[in-house]
């Protein structure tokens, strides 16, 4: 198995995907095994994309969007913390941890925040990668 | 014409309530019409049919047919063996119902682990279990039949509309794209839409706001009134040209047709359809229960491990 989570990052165009770009420029360090897709606003992930992706295997899906009140179409990130609150809910209930989605802000001038969140959100899914593998030797 | 030329008719029934059966016969005079065109060669609630002729249900003997329909869902291995015998008989497989397409209610047992399942149907008293002995070990978990064999149409509905069923048929035996429905409840409700309703959803105790008087047609919408209706996640057709069955009625719509794109899941996408138009999702009680239709193709799970 990779040792480094897998993780699906949707980055919104006007924000979060500057600011990788930023990031990138800036030769930042960030887990390699970040897969980054961009969108065109974080409010139009649709949650069943989430669920996919957590389905195809991925370790821990981001949606990164920017600040509040600071959306490029004015509410789509309104729309997708709503989204994501139903998101967190809801993988409960379908038999996925919460911790493996998490929703951030990031504007596009803050490539060191986006690469602590990749890193924060990395750290996060090794750890329960860990618990798991502690539960499984436990329960042998 | 003589019996052997007309197409044969198979229906077989596995975790099913037999509704979808009597959903076909309850279609009046169009059944006579049916029956004049195909020979029916097995159908459980209508004529016995040993499965065996040894008798001991090592292999099981179902007739060959054009057209089979089975109903209910896969939860044993029982229904597993009578599920693959079917689908190796008959050319056309048609899943009827609800149980068939997505599991149906008796997929509300995939919300637990089957010994735990079983340990509280029988339970027994003392420490002593009263589990079934000699009957079909069950599965571990109940699955649609579109999980197990390959399924050539799928006709959801808990049960089917009758004259869907019986139009399918014909459309078969005429070898046409059967008819069916590929809207949402919403789409085929005629109810007042304003616009913006409620913000919070009222618990199943709350009734709707109605002249009895009135028709259908001049009710406020069901989730504009803050009732937790599904005909937006949930296939249509239940009413035909008419007005959606529990819309009648004057009560919200419980997702018995399914999700409307094949693969939907109706909790997220009601839970998603909801926060997107500023209703609180976190004020419905029992969320899971969204999926009391559609529990299989892994919808519903056993809670995580750490619950």
């Amino acid at each position: 198995m990779n040792p480094e989570p897998k993780i699906i990052a949707f980055c919104c165009n006007w924000c979060s995907y500057a600011a990788a770009d930023l990031a990138g420029i800036s030769r930042l360090q960030y887990p390699g095994s970040v897969r980054i897709i961009r969108v065109m606003c974080s409010g139009m992930v649709h949650p069943e994309m989430v669920l996919h992706a957590l389905d195809k295997g991925a370790d821990g899906v981001m949606i990164v969007g920017c600040h509040l009140g600071e959306c490029h179409y004015i509410k789509g990130n309104e729309l997708a913390l709503a989204r994501a609150e139903v998101l967190t809910d809801t993988m409960e209930d379908l038999g996925f941890e919460s911790e493996r989605f998490q929703i951030t802000w990031v504007s596009s001038s803050e490539p060191e925040r986006l690469a602590e969140a990749f890193r924060g959100m990395s750290a996060r899914l090794a750890s329960l990668r860990r618990a798991e593998r502690n539960q499984a030797a436990a329960g042998e | 014409m003589s019996g052997s030329v007309r197409p044969r008719l198979s229906c077989e029934w596995l975790h099913a309530c037999s509704g979808c059966e009597i959903a076909l016969l309850n279609c009046g005079e169009r059944l006579l019409a049916l029956l004049e065109r195909v020979e029916i060669v097995h159908f459980p609630l209508l004529m016995d049919h040993k499965y065996s002729d040894r008798g001991d249900a090592a292999e099981i003997a179902l007739p060959e047919a054009e057209i089979g329909l089975v109903s209910g869902g896969v939860a044993s291995e029982e229904h597993l063996a009578v599920l693959r015998a079917m689908r190796r008989q008959c050319r056309t497989l048609v899943a009827l119902g609800t149980c068939a397409t997505h599991g149906g209610i008796p997929a509300l047992r995939n919300q637990w682990p089957v010994d735990q399942a079983m340990g509280t149907v029988f339970s027994g008293v003392g420490g002593n279990n009263t589990y079934p002995v000699e009957v079909p070990a069950p599965l571990d978990r109940v699955y649609s039949i579109d999980e197990q064999v390959t399924v050539d149409l799928c006709v959801p509905g808990c049960p089917p509309r009758p004259e869907t069923i019986v139009a399918v048929i014909e459309a078969l035996l005429a070898g046409e794209k059967p008819p069916l429905p590929n809207k949402s409840v919403c789409e085929t409700c005629p109810t007042v839409r304003a616009g913006k309703g409620q913000r919070t959803v009222h618990r199943f105790l709350a009734n709707a706001d109605y002249d009895p008087r009135a028709p259908v047609a001049e009710m406020r919408c069901l989730l504009e009134q803050g009732l937790l209706c599904m005909g937006p996640v949930t296939a249509g057709g239940c009413g035909g040209p008419d007005a959606p069955l529990c819309i009648r009625a004057r009560v919200p719509c419980r997702g018995c047709y399914g999700p409307v794109r094949p693969g939907g899941n109706p909790l997220l996408d009601m839970l998603n359809g909801l926060a997107s138009n500023g209703i609180d999702h976190r004020t419905i009680v029992d969320r899971r229960s969204l999926l009391r239709f559609s529990g299989a193709h892994g919808l519903l799970k056993p809670l995580g491990r750490r619950g």
